[in-house]
């Protein structure tokens, strides 16, 4: 089976900040991976990398997306190639309510796959279906793009975006932060309910509590723009317990720097 | 540029009422002259170099014809059709508002107006109209026209300004609202020279709100003058500017405000949003005055300005003048650029470049468009963003400066 996304050595960064430093790994379809590592290390960066925010440059290395190299694609094709980014600090919106920014991205990937677009009423009840499904009131579709919404809501709605998006590999980055423990079960619940044979996902987080919802496959651990080590589930109780002091004294002491995913 | 005295004299013998008076008025306009940029209520608008520059040309792409309203059409001065509903009444036309004293130069375009003015709607509207009242002005003289506009109390109506002349054209709008009356006032200006002014008092429990739309024009000076003489007076005034164009023929949109608490219990609320690509230009000044005994007033004031090229520009004027010592008034004013994040996060939803840009606008000024109640007018003031963003700035700007 080939890899939905292969990273291989990757090297990148801000103009004259090199932040990600030889990076490799590799997510099969259907798993689930987590990222954990301190402040700093560079898990938000990957993520911009991945989903092609401007001001970040790839220097060297490979990023392949569904047999796609990403670094030249535009975050829009990104986007319509299957990539998704929940973000950690979702933006609010003024003026563009929930559903009509819901519709438009819809459309926009199925136009962009050369799909249809979906018409408005089988729309509002997919997007009813899910919000539901998520816990959200079908006011907080007619509010505008997150305005007001607490920091729960907002990260719900990511996931909403997400559940309506399906798209085939998803990032998580730092979903969980700021989330009460009821909120995290909901969107854990709603992430969950996107695993499948199909599906990839990368979930980025400080914490180990986030993967007690989610049950990541496989575990990595990334200091200084590396992944310093991989391994199993029990590899984030372990952090949880040791913290990450034997990481950050230098990624090049660490075990080989292997390849994520064996 | 008008010249005001030729133009005077062509049209001399059809104007109503005392031309002595008028051509008095007029000779003491002259003898002040076209305000200068050393007035300081002119001072980012050159009136005399923006009326030399440029055509006066513009695109209309967005009418009311669909919204069933009365209609007064004004078409180079000229009504055509007289609006007729319950609660109604029309005046003929006449130019006898009392204007003794001398012009000042802040004054002078008022008197302008007074000399020149050749038509204009007098209204008196008592009960609740059941439709929109448009004023349409249409046209490619030089025009100036004078509307009497007078709520009785309690009275209700929706009036639609919707200026589509070409040419020069100073309206002047009188504006007065009876106890507990309501008046909302819908702006519009696609293209054209216009120097406006609105003089608005509002009685007890009265509440005026005007939101004006400039989409387009190489002079769109809209000053407006809003008194609120009793308690519970409420006054809303809302801007939105779309402007556009490379040099001479760029939007130069100015919304220049008194707004006065003579009494106490009044409250007021001003947003000004902007959006400016090419050299188009914006400018707000906004005066809030509250007199010694205007306790408790509530006033508050935004602007903000989205600026989509490096040869735009915005000046944002706000000024509190207070007397009384129990009253909460805030100003404010943000200038940008379009948000980077924002547009990134749309794009990572799969949102081509150009729509998000585009969406991004729309949303800006929806914060404006959101403040009309009537659903009719509403949609077409979207309809109006819309079209206007997709056609302009989908062609002026292709990236955002950084």
């Amino acid at each position: 089976m080939s890899s939905l996304l292969d990273i291989k050595d990757l090297h990148a960064g801000i103009p004259d900040k090199p932040i990600i430093n030889g990076l490799s790994l590799s997510i099969n379809p259907g798993e689930v991976h987590a990222i954990m590592g301190p402040n700093g290390s560079g898990k938000s960066t990957l993520s911009y990398v991945l989903s092609g925010k401007e001001g970040y440059e790839v220097n060297g290395g490979e990023m392949v997306f569904d047999g796609q190299e990403l670094a030249q694609m535009s975050p829009e094709a990104r986007a319509i190639a299957g990539l998704f980014l929940a973000f950690q600090y979702p933006l609010e919106i003024p003026g563009v309510t929930n559903m009509t920014f819901l519709k438009t991205s819809l459309n926009a990937i199925r136009r962009g796959r050369g799909e249809d677009e979906m018409d408005a009423a089988s729309f509002l009840r997919l997007a009813r279906e899910k919000s539901r499904a998520l816990g959200m009131d079908d006011d907080m579709l007619r509010r505008q793009l997150n305005v007001g919404f607490s920091g729960g809501e907002k990260k719900r709605n990511e996931i909403l975006q997400m559940a309506i998006l399906e798209p085939k590999l998803a990032i998580l980055d730092e979903t969980d932060s700021g989330l009460d423990i009821d909120a995290l079960k909901t969107v854990a619940e709603g992430v969950n309910a996107l695993r499948s044979p199909e599906h990839g996902m990368l979930v980025i987080t400080h914490y180990q509590r986030l993967l007690d919802f989610i049950k990541p496959d496989v575990v990595h651990v990334m200091a200084k723009g590396q992944i310093v080590k991989s391994g199993g589930p029990e590899l984030a109780l372990e952090l949880e317990k040791s913290g990450y002091a034997e990481y950050v004294g230098g990624a090049e002491t660490a075990s080989e720097g292997s390849p994520a995913h064996a | 540029m008008l010249d005001a005295q030729s133009h005077f004299e062509q049209i001399r013998d059809t104007l109503p009422g005392d031309g002595q008076a008028r051509a008095a008025t007029l000779a003491a306009a002259e003898a002040v002259g076209l305000p200068t940029r050393r007035v300081e209520s002119w001072h980012y608008t050159d009136l005399a170099r923006l009326l030399k520059s440029g055509e006066a040309t513009g695109v209309r792409t967005v009418d009311f014809a669909g919204v069933k309203a009365l209609e007064a059409h004004f078409e180079n001065g000229l009504l055509h059709g007289e609006p007729q509903a319950e609660g109604l009444s029309v005046a003929p036309f006449s130019n006898t508002i009392a204007h003794t004293e001398a012009p000042s130069p802040d004054t002078v375009m008022a008197s302008y107006n007074h000399a020149l003015a050749q038509n204009g709607l007098t209204a008196e509207v008592s009960g609740t109209l059941a439709q929109p009242l448009v004023i349409r002005t249409s046209g490619t003289q030089p025009v100036h026209l004078a509307h009497k506009i007078s709520l009785a109390a309690g009275a209700k109506a929706v009036l639609v300004d919707d200026h589509m002349a070409t040419g020069y054209a100073n309206v002047v709008f009188d504006i007065h609202l009876g106890e507990g009356a309501e008046l909302t006032l819908l702006r519009s200006q696609q293209a054209g020279h216009q120097v406006g002014l609105s003089r608005v008092t509002l009685e007890q429990d009265a509440r005026y709100k005007s939101v004006a739309m400039i989409s387009g024009g190489t002079l769109a000076r809209h000053e407006a003058h809003v008194t609120l003489k009793a308690a519970q007076a409420h006054a809303e005034l809302h801007s939105a500017v779309l402007g556009h164009g490379l040099s001479k023929a760029a939007t130069h949109a100015d919304f220049t405000y008194v707004i006065e608490h003579q009494a106490a219990d009044t409250s007021s609320n001003t947003s000004a949003y902007n959006v400016l690509d090419g050299n188009a230009r914006g400018v707000f000044q906004g005066k809030i005055i509250v007199r010694p005994d205007a306790q408790r007033v509530d006033a508050q004031m935004q602007t903000r300005a989205m600026m989509l090229s490096e040869g735009a520009e915005m000046d944002a004027k706000p000024e509190l003048e207070i007397y009384a010592d129990d009253v909460v008034c805030a100003h404010g004013s943000a200038i940008g650029e379009l948000d980077r994040d924002a547009l990134f996060f749309l794009r990572s939803r799969g949102l081509d470049e150009a729509t998000a840009r585009q969406l991004l606008v729309a949303a800006f000024l929806e914060q404006v468009t959101t403040h009309i109640d009537d659903e009719g007018l509403s949609e077409i003031m979207r309809q109006l963003v819309d079209t206007k963003i997709n056609t302009l700035l989908g062609n002026l700007s292709g990236e955002v400066s950084s």
